[in-house]
């Protein structure tokens, strides 16, 4: 059906044009902007939600042109698309109800909406993706779209950060360019594919491809925040907190993370990618980079800063996950693809909510902050218990399924990363909690305002208490169908049965 | 219909040439709004009739080739005269409002916009040398004099210097004209060509290529002769500077790139290649560099179009001795580069000038803030740069995406490392725009904001740079077999 | 499982989880003060009405849920229910205004997990519910907010983490092992695993934290004293107990023998048992006393827990012991635990009962013949008999249990000893009153009708000993207060000099 062919691209549409829209409206057009906002955010909802029942189904999405002569540009939805996509839908309806209340009267709103849109539009495109230069187009797009919400503030300190950012990511972006246009002119166009292609790639190849893989990681691996390449990320920071969450949560690191998947398995394919020997590398790269990350983020005073590099930590599971030979860690992956999205954002959201409220930006703070502000203290505090993986949040059934995994495949070092990884969690985030609900507070705060009946904005308290709801709940439900953990087990099915 | 057409072509802007030579600035303008129509109507139906039946050659006043001008109407050509229609036609229209009309001299503006666009389409048409050399001289003289318009005393400095290169370039083009002549009896390239497959190379060839290739790259401002370009183009009014980079400068670089495609692979050599490729990665680096260090907005375009067109002369290495797959992607990149640059430069020679006139300054720092009042032009600047960058999806990035194939398809992996380069150091230039428009500073309440017709045209250009990326496929269609045509017929 | 008694276990582990959504939907503190008895009686209906064998599955739960009752379950199960309801009801009169609605919300998260720990069967809802249980019991050690209750916590969660981490790396092994979700799988695939002694390591240790096992112990009678009593009272009574519950449950008892780590074990528990009490008499402060006095009363059981891993024929006998011996323990230590949040009334007769009471449950827990101590000492002496034990220590566990009979009156002592010099006179509010009252009756009367099993080992009727039986119980305490009364006279003695 020809409807069915242009899914793929209305899904995208929805922001790109709610972009455009936004950058011709007035500043001043409150209600309208906000109106456009959310009412794309909706629609894409919606397409989203109609094409994850479709891809259940195996209803076929797809859209292709030819770009420049022998390459195509093509969207395509597969299990692990829609995964992706599904978790930017759902976050940046979120992140934009915060994002409208956390910018209230704040300058440059029509500025600031307007490349949130396109940010999120060009996540989409990274998630339909139907090939490695499709994906490589919306992956620079996204470099550009995220840059002037880094610098939004326009202090020093943010453009310094921009700067860092654009250096990386575009440095990245070079490598990978390098690294697709080479595999390009080896072997040609290649489509995602479930299972991959060099299964049976002729030995003269292995030097090249592996060279290229390399690239490919190192490229992709700057988004993802991997160790030595995660430098830009605690600068990021500085942004304000809406982006810190989309950009945490769904957007430029998950795009890493997302690419590296999509290598992994739909253009090297995993047995090929073992077969080579590339996976065991990448594998300590990333359980380097978990307690890398997570040390780092001990010794940090600034709030953000250290779920930045809690967020260092945290994304190098789903590179840990897909390099686990096997279905099951391969599950603990992916799945850890959304989880880390819901409770990172759901981290982010309170961060901005103590630091506009309160004016709370370090962690010595905080103390007492849980009973002037319980219900946003809750909800970071059953973030921070995800991340830790405790039982039965989202963090646990990652960690859970990529234990297993990990015995499954013979790789037990895996469970020592797991256990030391959650370790230096709890060791960085209990003391916050106990500062949060046990400490006296110290006096005055920094910087309080008062904001409505709620203890904060409205705008600013439902988001995190809705994602914090979903790391519970998508923990607690974990075996329903089309929970992430059924649909991470949906793409791994398709990934290995082919 | 096609007979039409090519008079059409030919003679308005020299009909309008005259026409506007007897009137003033302000009747001038609504006679060239006129002009411009028309051009960019036949030329579209050009473009289509040759993307539907094929080209043709075309005798002038009926006189076929030895005797007669002999146009060859190819895809390329026609493609190249649609984009001179589209980037002139938006130039000719931003600058019928952005020029001030009440200065005396500036009524000279319109004869010398008919001379430099009647020039260029006779060099994308022109099919043998000293056709060519004409049309290029029409080119250079009205550009000197578009550059003089600007009425300082630095115009003045700008345009003698440009002047001074730009018949210094002609001089050895000539001589190379002329010692081809003395050894294969014809103008024609393609009978030059023809001539060669059939004969030994004659000893001394080689000198006349490199003369002429020397005098061209001098007037396409190729590094180390690019000293001229960027006083010239920084000083000029905007609308002036847009044309004269996006479009004068590829006229000479085309002539260049013909006679190296026809006549290179006979006559030129490995180490000649290789030289001139050099000498674009070094264009590169270098413009690049003192892009960065520019402090006025102007400047940093201009030294940007001195590393842009660096890029262009990886065509020589990347077509010499190369397999034909290679040699088709290296000319379908630069050709992509050619059209990219010529309408992401223009938009930003055009969105620099609106800034200019917002801020009141033409100075870098004089942006802090003004990104706070959303200005079209910064837009239109910003999609402009993305191609510059040659980021996805712009045309920019499908040419260096090309370019890319090519290099690695012909085991000449070092041009990768400078494409690759060059795309990091124009982001360190072009985010150094943003970053300071970013800037939050308290000072910038002053905000003019240009009338929206200033604003869109650029906007437009800006946004078929960045669409070009997307069609690029059916670009290069109609430009099936570049550069490539039989001999005379 | 009948649909009713679903619903009823549900409503069990989900009533006290009410309370957070309570807190946040700005209940009133009355209200949650007064309704903290009540959240654990769904669970109290559960126990007394379910037939133990029952099941429930929740296949959307985690790893797909399932949650269940069988005859070990029912008594910890009993344990907790009856120990959170008189705490609950002590607390009423106990609490002060200070943040009560938070220390409301951490209650009623510390019980839902002690209660759904009890009652999971599959690894991921046991696992979620210990966890719960573990981190919600922080609010409660450092509710008083002091530089000590907050030192206490620290190392409370420090252990308690590093605990959960080991449970973590141990049940993801076994369950990998098992190749199955349920902890009931567990113990064969242990039993024949290559890993087998990694797993059974990380298991003792991870549930050894909790179960104050020697060197792992630290936190115990740090955070005891510093918590609330009521919340003390719980952690000694109910908690604690979940460490053993975890063995009880993961290790593979009666599958193979081990007798290596039963020797670990026997030794680990020899060493708490007396050296905790060595520790505690030296103490000052009541509730330390009594929190050394849980150490060296898990001793004892960690003894018959090494028993039984080394000695796989005896095992299924061991364990209801072992759950008997919980639910005595569980009870007298609770109530011992309440009567140090006492006042003493002023009237002599009053005041006579009262200390009378507050002595009969520590009596008990030194084997006073026809309190339950009794019943489970002379239990637990069966249960270990050399003759039928066959176990290269066998014969060492008597003298080991007199000793530990010994340790533990000594403690009791001189817990009632630093009691007097702290106990002040006044009026005790009703309700605390009341919740003491219920559990001293709960561990001397109520006992009796509870649902242990000590069949073929103690000769009916259960709560009269047989003469020699009454001999053997007694000397060791002759013993104790011997001690104790010239430790008593000899300090005197040094002070007057």
């Amino acid at each position: 059906m020809t409807l069915n062919m242009w899914m793929p691209l209305f899904a995208l549409m929805t922001s790109l044009m709610a972009s455009l829209v936004i950058f011709v409206l007035p500043e001043q057009g409150y209600r309208l902007r906000t109106a456009v906002n959310l009412g794309a955010a909706l629609v894409k909802l919606g397409i989203v939600a109609v094409m994850v029942w479709g891809v259940f189904h195996g209803v076929d999405y797809g859209l292709s042109f030819t770009m420049l002569p022998g390459v195509e540009f093509v969207l395509k939805a597969d299990a692990l698309s829609m995964m992706f996509a599904g978790l930017s839908a759902v976050l940046w309806f979120l992140t934009t109800i915060y994002a409208v209340g956390y910018l209230e009267d704040s300058p440059n709103r029509s500025r600031f909406f307007g490349f949130f849109s396109l940010c999120v539009a060009s996540t989409m495109g990274i998630a339909l993706a139907g090939n490695l230069f499709t994906f490589f187009l919306f992956y620079e797009m996204l470099t550009l779209a995220t840059y002037p919400l880094v610098v939004h503030r326009g202090t020093e300190q943010a453009l310094r950060a921009g700067r860092a950012y654009v250096i990386y990511t575009l440095t990245g972006g070079a490598v990978l360019l390098l690294a697709i246009a080479w595999l390009q002119g080896l072997v040609g166009d290649l489509p995602f594919r479930e299972g991959g292609h060099f299964g049976d790639a002729d030995p003269a190849l292995h030097g090249s491809l592996i060279l290229i893989f390399v690239l490919l990681i190192a490229g992709l691996g700057v988004k993802a925040a991997i160790f030595p390449l995660h430098g830009w990320l605690p600068q990021a920071m500085v942004a304000p907190a809406p982006v810190s969450a989309l950009l945490h949560a769904v957007a430029v690191v998950k795009a890493g993370a997302f690419g590296i998947v999509r290598v992994v398995y739909d253009i090297y394919g995993i047995e090929a990618s073992a077969m080579l020997g590339l996976l065991e590398p990448l594998a300590w790269l990333a359980a380097f980079t978990i307690l890398y990350g997570s040390a780092r983020a001990l010794s940090q005073v600034d709030l953000k800063r250290r779920l930045a590099f809690s967020t260092v930590s945290q994304v190098s599971y789903i590179i840990l996950g897909i390099c686990l030979f096997g279905p099951v860690g391969a599950t603990g992956g992916l799945v850890h693809l959304l989880h880390q999205g819901i409770m990172k954002i759901t981290l982010f959201f309170c961060a901005g909510n103590y630091a506009e409220t309160l004016g709370i930006h370090r962690i010595d703070e905080m103390d007492g902050a849980g009973r002037r502000m319980p219900g946003t203290s809750l909800a970071f505090t059953v973030g921070a218990f995800g991340m830790i993986g405790a039982p039965p949040l989202a963090g646990f059934i990652t960690k859970w399924t990529m234990g297993t995994g990990a015995l499954a495949s013979n790789m037990d070092w895996v469970i020592g990363v797991l256990v030391l990884s959650s370790l230096l969690n709890a060791a960085y985030f209990l003391p916050i909690l106990h500062r949060l609900w046990f400490r006296e507070p110290r006096g005055s705060w920094p910087h309080e305002r008062q904001w409505g009946r709620l203890e904060t904005s409205a705008w600013l308290f439902w988001p995190p208490m809705l994602t914090a709801a979903m790391t519970v709940l998508v923990g607690v439900l974990a075996s329903l169908p089309f929970s992430p953990l059924s649909w991470a087990e949906l793409v791994v099915l398709r990934a290995y049965s082919s | 219909m096609t007979l039409w057409l090519m008079a059409g072509l030919l003679f308005t802007p020299l009909a309008w040439a005259v026409l506007t030579l007897l009137t003033d600035f302000s009747r001038g303008r609504l006679v060239s709004w006129a002009g411009i129509l028309v051009q960019v109507l036949v030329s579209l139906g050009l473009w289509l009739a040759v993307a539907r039946d094929g080209g043709f050659y075309y005798g002038l006043g009926g006189w076929d080739a030895p005797l007669g001008i002999e146009l060859r109407v190819d895809g390329l050509a026609v493609t190249f005269v649609l984009l001179t229609a589209v980037v002139a036609g938006a130039c000719g229209l931003h600058a019928g409002a952005y020029i001030d009309p009440d200065k005396p001299w500036h009524r000279y503006f319109w004869p010398l916009f008919w001379f430099l666009w009647s020039g260029l389409n006779a060099v994308w048409l022109g099919g043998d040398l000293f056709n060519l050399y004409v049309g290029l001289e029409l080119i250079s003289l009205s550009a000197v004099g578009l550059v003089a318009l600007g009425g300082q005393a630095g115009a003045l400095r700008a345009s003698l210097r440009y002047l001074l290169a730009a018949l210094l370039g002609s001089l050895a083009y000539l001589l190379g004209v002329a010692l081809i002549y003395g050894q294969f009896g014809t103008l024609s390239i393609a009978g030059v060509a023809t001539w060669l497959s059939d004969h030994p190379v004659p000893s001394g060839s080689g000198m006349a290529l490199a003369l002429m290739i020397a005098g061209l790259a001098l007037k396409t401002a190729l590094f180390p002769l690019h000293r001229w370009l960027p006083p010239a183009h920084g000083i000029a009014k905007s609308p002036v500077s847009a044309l004269l980079s996006a479009l004068v400068v590829k006229a000479s670089f085309y002539i260049a790139a013909r006679l190296w495609l026809e006549l290179g692979q006979p006559i030129g050599s490995l180490a000649a290649a290789q030289l001139i490729g050099l000498l674009g990665s070094a264009a590169v680096v270098w413009g690049s560099w003192l892009a960065c260090r520019q402090q006025r907005l102007k400047q940093v375009v201009a030294y940007s179009s001195v590393a842009q067109i660096g890029y262009l002369f990886l065509l020589f290495p990347l077509t010499f001795s190369v397999s034909e797959t290679v040699s088709l992607q290296a000319q379908q990149g630069m050709t992509l580069q050619v059209i990219s640059h010529a309408l992401a430069k223009a938009a930003m020679f055009l969105a620099a000038g609106n800034l200019i006139l917002s801020v009141g300054s033409n100075r870098v720092d004089a942006l802090a803030g003004v990104s706070r009042f959303l200005p079209f032009s910064l837009f239109s600047f910003g999609l402009a740069g993305v191609s510059l960058m040659s980021l996805p999806p712009s045309g920019g990035f499908a040419a260096k995406w090309l370019l890319l194939q090519a290099s690695l398809g012909s085991g000449q992996w070092w041009w990768v490392l400078v494409l690759l380069a060059g795309g990091l150091l124009s982001a360190a230039y072009i985010f150094r725009i943003y970053r300071a428009s970013f800037l939050e500073s308290s000072g910038t309440d002053q905000f003019f904001h240009p009338s929206r017709s200033l604003e869109v045209i650029p906007l437009i250009l800006a946004m078929l740079a960045l669409g070009l990326g997307l069609a690029s496929d059916q670009v290069l269609t109609v430009m099936a077999l570049p550069f490539e045509g039989e001999g005379a017929p | 499982m009948m649909a009713f008694e679903s619903f009823l276990l549900l409503l069990a582990v989900c009533v006290p989880l009410l309370y957070p959504i309570m807190a946040l939907a700005g209940g009133s503190d009355k209200v949650m003060r007064h309704a903290l008895p009540l959240l654990p009686i769904p669970a109290l209906i559960f126990v007394l009405v379910a037939q133990p064998g029952g099941q429930l599955e929740l296949p959307w739960l985690l790893n797909g849920g399932l949650w269940g009752m069988d005859e070990l379950r029912r008594l910890f199960l009993l344990l907790t229910a009856v120990l959170w309801t008189v705490a609950g009801v002590f607390a009423v009169g106990y609490l002060k205004v200070h943040h009560l609605r938070r220390f409301c919300v951490f209650w009623g998260l510390t019980l839902a997990g002690n209660l759904g720990l009890t009652v999971a069967v599959d690894i991921a809802s046991f696992y979620s519910f210990f966890a719960l249980m573990t981190f919600a019991g922080y609010g409660l050690v450092v509710h008083e907010g002091t530089e000590e209750a907050n030192r206490a916590g620290r190392v409370y969660l420090a252990m308690a983490v590093v605990g959960e981490m080991a449970i973590l790396a141990g049940l993801l092994l076994a369950s990998a092992a098992a190749d199955s979700q349920m902890l009931s799988d567990i113990p064969a695939a242990i039993a024949e695993s290559p890993q087998r002694d990694l797993m059974i390591a990380l298991l003792i240790v991870g549930f050894g934290v909790k179960a104050g096992l020697p060197l792992l112990h630290f936190w115990l009678p740090m955070a005891h004293p510093v918590a609330p009593t009521p919340a003390s009272a719980v952690l000694s009574g109910a908690m604690i107990k979940a460490g053993l519950l975890g063995w009880l449950v993961t290790l593979p008892f009666g599958d193979i023998s081990l007798p290596v780590w039963g020797t670990l074990m026997v030794v680990a528990g020899a060493v708490a048992s007396l050296g905790a009490a060595a520790l505690g008499v030296c103490q000052q402060r009541p509730k330390t006393v009594l929190a050394y006095s849980s150490i060296s009363q898990m001793g004892l059981m960690v003894l018959m827990v090494g028993a039984a891993l080394a000695d796989p024929q005896r095992a299924p006998v061991l364990l209801p012991v072992i759950a008997l011996y919980t639910l005595h323990h569980g009870l007298a230590k609770g109530s011992l635990f309440l009567s140090a949040g006492l006042l003493l009334p002023s009237a002599r007769m009053h005041r006579a009962l009262m200390w009378l009471l507050v002595a009969l449950p520590g009596l008990s827990l030194a084997g006073l013949p026809f309190t339950s101590g009794a019943l489970a000492k002379l239990a637990m002496k069966e249960a270990l008999a050399e003759d039928k034990l066959e176990f290269a220590l066998a014969g060492y566990l008597s003298p080991l249990m007199t000793a530990g009979a010994v340790a533990t009156l000594l403690l009791v002592l001189r817990y009632l000893w630093t009691l007097t010099a702290k106990l002040e006179t006044g009026r005790n509010p009703p309700m605390l009153l009341a919740g003491w009252l219920a559990a001293s009756s709960m561990s001397l009367l109520a006992f009796w009708w509870m649902p242990w099993n000590v069949e073929g080992l103690v000769k009916a009727p259960v709560w009269l000993p047989a003469l020699y039986q009454v001999w053997a119980l007694i000397w060791p305490m002759l013993v104790a207060v011997g001690i104790a009364g010239l430790t008593v006279r000899v300090t005197r003695s040094v002070k007057q000099r």
